[in-house]
């Protein structure tokens, strides 16, 4: 055999092989996904049995009439979304206004406070959670929300780090034509800078809801049961009065909770991933 | 009129004092976090490690010295336990997603065909919440009628492996590595598309192979991108709590024991506080993981000179 027909047969083989690998593990991913969406519509004895059937035998719609009627779903759900949109609004006015101060504000200070807000992405939450609620318990503001409407205030690292970067690319001249009309830093942020920044805008407000949407550990330590958040309440919810956990439900409660951040995702999966290159190669 | 004098006095600040003045009020809402939701919450956990708070009164609120730490390392095996737990939750899941994320980047970075479709579907599970993950896994992983145990059976008959109790670290490394392949693999794989294409060209035409080219020029280019994925990884994996925690409480209550072995550190710290009110003991082991984290840190800080190129250019302004 020559070497140019060698050459091509293995890459022709490279090639399948690659294939078979993305599409396997392709299928592994979805795996769960499917799992989710058959078992929502089982029966409870058709979840149990063995050797297992992937698909119910007459799919049980009804299923999704019970997640609401089993739990106060809607209400939870509604009382997660309106504090995840509060919380989206601040830390997105937040975060962009301050990190436009260290894109273009070149002063003194400026590179060591950056630093700073890097170098906190690496220390976790929980962390800084726990004796954060010491404080809270002292001040009664515990079953309250207040702490998520401090953390939005106070901005996130990564929003910051995010917007400072888009911002830093924009030209000078931006700036310095806005100046000598005689506008304002603020006017400057809000009228130029944000109106420019809408992709970066878009990813901050997907990360920020899905952060209040999907967290568990926030609600858990903070809230007790009559004004927790989605999360704690599917995950502790659905079971029957034996104590038996219907995973069937929950699984159906499940479907609608993710829902609102797959749609997000699939409008704005590009933005998003750029958002998560940027933080991930620089950070 | 006192409109007028701060008016007077924006008048007398030069151009650059003005900038620093406004840069400071732009950063404000981010220092005063950083103070009162960062400083002083830490500094305070500090303090209380030295003491014997139980979380309540502070009636019987004693100072105890070192007592705290000293029980960390003497007469609590359970420090020692959890600790054990977490090392290996890291040699499990930290290779398995770092080999996994990067081989699939590499892969994806063939031009194949299809190549947004593939990095949407694996990124698909990052968006996942974690109840709704572990929900759904728990459906594959349960000992008598999970899909996992399925599949093996087709293999070796009535297998019944406890992937979410005898097993629940393996089990839980499954969960994490679907959870976190995405956003690792799109991150090695925008650092793969980094390099120039003139390199692997250039080291074609001298008659490198593809394992030549992977060796000597796409690992090397990349171990800057594999250093800063090790480290966050390394934090994350002591920081582990999320996951034990979520595995624990899904389907059971907010006062469930976690499986032993999933007994990683931070559980450990959390049930001294929530269960056994031990609140000076736990922060003294928060502290005591905030040293050993940052020691680690140091460390693999410092072999980077060994093993990872470097070729930094300035940032600039």
């Amino acid at each position: 055999m020559d070497y140019a027909m060698r050459a091509y047969l293995v890459k022709r083989l490279n090639r399948f092989l690659s294939y078979v690998l993305l599409i396997g593990v392709g299928l592994i991913i979805l795996m769960p996904l499917l799992a989710m969406a058959t078992t929502s519509i089982k029966q409870m004895s058709e979840y149990n049995v063995w050797p297992i059937k992937i698909l119910p035998k007459v799919p049980q719609w009804r299923n999704f009439a019970t997640v609401f009627t089993m739990a106060p779903y809607l209400k939870v759900a509604l009382r997660t979304a309106g504090l995840g949109i509060l919380v989206t609004i601040l830390v997105t006015a937040t975060s962009s206004l301050i990190g436009f101060a260290f894109a273009r504000y070149p002063v003194k200070g400026n590179k060591p406070i950056f630093f700073i807000v890097v170098g906190l992405m690496i220390i976790p939450y929980i962390v800084v959670l726990i004796p954060q609620y010491v404080i809270y318990s002292r001040l009664h503001l515990t079953n309250t929300y207040w702490p998520w409407i401090f953390n939005a205030i106070a901005g996130n690292s990564l929003f910051i780090f995010l917007f400072r970067q888009i911002f830093l690319s924009f030209p000078r001249e931006l700036e310095d034509a806005a100046e000598v009309d005689g506008a304002g830093p603020f006017r400057i942020y809000w009228q130029i800078f944000l109106p420019n920044a809408k992709p970066v805008i878009a990813t901050v407000m997907i990360f920020a809801f899905s952060g209040v949407w999907s967290d568990y550990i926030m609600p858990l330590i903070l809230l007790n049961d009559n004004r927790t958040l989605l999360s704690v309440k599917i995950a502790t919810s659905y079971s029957n009065p034996q104590g038996i956990w219907l995973i069937t439900i929950a699984m159906a409660a499940n479907v609608f909770y993710i829902m609102p951040l797959l749609i997000a995702f699939f409008l704005a999966q590009k933005h998003i991933i750029k958002g998560v290159i940027t933080s991930g190669l620089k950070g | 009129m006192e409109a007028a004098m701060m008016a007077k006095t924006r008048r007398n600040l030069n151009r650059a004092q003005r900038r620093t003045l406004t840069f400071y009020l732009f950063i404000s809402p981010w220092l005063l976090g950083f103070v009162f939701l960062t400083i002083i919450p830490l500094l305070i956990g500090f303090l209380i490690s030295f003491t014997n708070y139980e979380g309540l009164s502070l009636v019987n609120l004693r100072f105890v010295g070192m007592a705290n730490y000293i029980r960390a390392f003497s007469s609590d095996a359970e420090v020692k336990f959890s600790l054990g737990k977490t090392l290996l939750w890291g040699l499990f899941n930290l290779p398995a997603w770092l080999i996994l994320s990067f081989g699939m980047a590499l892969i994806l970075n063939q031009n194949v065909k299809g190549h947004g479709f593939f990095r949407t579907l694996y990124y698909l599970p990052s968006v996942v919440p974690v109840v709704a993950a572990i929900t759904a896994w728990k459906v594959i992983l349960d000992k008598n009628a999970g899909w996992l145990n399925g599949i093996i059976s087709l293999f070796r008959p009535g297998t019944a492996i406890g992937w979410l109790s005898d097993y629940a670290l393996q089990g839980m490394t499954i969960i994490a590595v679907w959870t976190g392949l995405g956003s690792g693999m799109v991150i090695f794989l925008a650092g793969l598309q980094n390099i120039p294409d003139e390199l692997v060209e250039a080291a074609r035409i001298d008659g490198a192979n593809s394992f030549q080219v992977f060796r000597h020029i796409t690992l090397p280019l990349m171990t800057p991108v594999i250093f800063l994925q090790l480290i966050m990884g390394l934090i994350g994996v002591f920081q582990q709590f999320n996951l034990p925690m979520v595995l624990t409480q899904v389907g059971l209550s907010r006062g469930a024991v976690p499986p032993r072995q999933i007994y990683l550190y931070m559980i450990h710290v959390y049930r001294q506080i929530f269960i056994s009110n031990r609140w000076g003991y736990a922060f003294s082991l928060i502290w005591l993981l905030f040293i050993g984290v940052a020691l680690l840190t140091l460390v693999v800080f410092w072999t980077e000179k060994y093993w990872v190129y470097t070729e930094r250019p300035d940032e600039g302004w």
